[in-house]
């Protein structure tokens, strides 16, 4: 499977600066985990980084520094070696039904899902980052997602199914930006239903009779 | 260069005299001298070159870290995992780099600035290392570096601010004092222009 919609460059620049804010770094991540390409892309912008660490001017450091530092590790190999208990990775999560959910959200915890005719939906709440808008949705087929715009960049995931919004189809595997000037509301293909996984700074504005949602959804 | 910038783009060898560019550099003996043997004196000579950078690198986060701290940590963290230290995937500075920034984003959560540490992409795959490879990160090396040299000075002080202080576009534009706007098409050039350079045609 190769997406066919990624994350914009300066969004893989900020992700392998490290200066994403966590809702959008999860999204990012989990589509990097299906795309070598954009891996490959982080690669390059990691090596801007070491290029930069490398020409930064030197700062003066304590004298003592290095040994400070040696003793650490001396104090560190007088220790028992620790055997480190067999990472037990956390099962990947799934939907309540079954259909499984991308690894990376193993570590944050899901919400129970609530359920309208049209629209169910689950807060991920990351584990260090609680403050964090981060939802799946999932919508069946031929069906439309709430009409929303945001006050901040929305950062959507296919991660089960594909949509369309008007200005393109997505996929398994693609992800889409979208930022304030931004107001759409996506359609579900008719094939089946549709499963995302959304990041959302600042605040989500739905429209229409999706207002409603607004105080379920709490974005 | 710009053939090599082709080949290396086809994922093809850039040349097949591969000894002259196979030659480990100073920084990659050091490392597997250190993942060989434990070889303090390559250590040293790595602490020497790298601790002081890490120390104005990380010293402009500006955030509530504890500098010296984060550049023992980080020394610690390569003298721990250096025989984890793939020279076909990346340079030693970047290597440096990525452990130094993972270990920031966890110092900025413990601080209260809520970013998680997930693990970083490359932590979870293991691409192929081989002959090949190892030169096409070398070749990246210098790509990279030649590239941040022709940046325009306004976007390599937005792409500058982005490494070395983690700051979102928001807090750039308020540091610079220009609009929001401005600093995300500054950051969008400069990504692109990056990107051109040194990716495989997308």
């Amino acid at each position: 499977m190769t997406p066919h919609h990624h994350p914009s460059d300066d969004t893989l620049m900020a992700y392998a600066a490290g200066a994403l804010s966590a809702g959008p770094r999860l999204v990012v991540s989990v589509h990097l985990s299906a795309c070598a390409h954009c891996r490959e892309a982080v690669r390059a912008f990691e090596a801007v980084g070491g290029a930069l660490l490398d020409s930064a001017p030197p700062a003066a450091m304590a004298d003592d520094a290095l040994e400070r530092l040696l003793a650490r590790i001396d104090a560190e190999a007088g220790l028992a070696q620790v055997v480190p208990l067999p990472s037990a990775r956390p099962r990947a999560p799934t939907t309540p039904d079954g259909i499984p959910l991308p690894a990376a959200l193993a570590r944050h915890s899901i919400s129970p899902w609530r359920k309208l005719p049209d629209l169910q939906w689950a807060r991920v709440i990351l584990a260090d980052a609680p403050d964090a808008n981060v939802i799946l949705l999932r919508i069946p087929a031929g069906k439309p997602a709430p009409r929303h715009s945001h006050t901040g960049r929305e950062f959507t995931q296919v991660v089960y199914g594909g949509f369309s919004d008007g200005r393109d189809h997505y996929g398994l595997g693609d992800l889409t930006e979208a930022d304030q000037h931004v107001d759409h509301q996506p359609l579900v293909d008719a094939e089946g239903e549709c499963i995302c996984l959304a990041a959302v700074e600042g605040r989500l504005r739905i429209h229409g009779v999706g207002r409603l949602l607004q105080p379920f959804i709490g974005l | 260069m710009a053939a090599s910038i082709t080949a290396l783009r086809r994922g093809t060898r850039v040349s097949d005299d591969l000894s002259s560019v196979r030659a480990l550099d100073a920084p990659q003996a050091w490392m597997q001298a250190i993942a060989a043997h434990r070889d303090r004196a390559a250590f040293a000579a790595l602490h020497r070159h790298f601790a002081p950078r890490l120390a104005s690198f990380l010293a402009r986060s500006g955030g509530p870290t504890d500098v010296e701290e984060l550049v023992q940590e980080t020394m610690l963290t390569v003298w721990r995992k250096a025989d984890s230290y793939n020279p076909a995937q990346a340079g030693v500075a970047t290597w440096i780099f990525t452990i130094a920034r993972n270990l920031r984003i966890d110092a900025l959560r413990r601080a209260g600035r809520a970013r998680p540490p997930e693990p970083g992409p490359l932590d979870d795959v293991d691409d192929a290392a081989d002959g090949e490879a190892l030169m096409l990160a070398g070749e990246r090396e210098a790509l990279v570096r030649q590239a941040l040299g022709q940046l325009p000075p306004e976007q390599a002080e937005v792409v500058r601010l982005t490494y070395f202080t983690e700051q979102t576009q928001a807090e750039i534009s308020r540091r610079l004092g220009v609009p929001l706007g401005t600093v995300k098409s500054r950051l969008r050039l400069a990504a692109k222009r990056l990107s051109v350079l040194l990716e495989p045609g997308r």
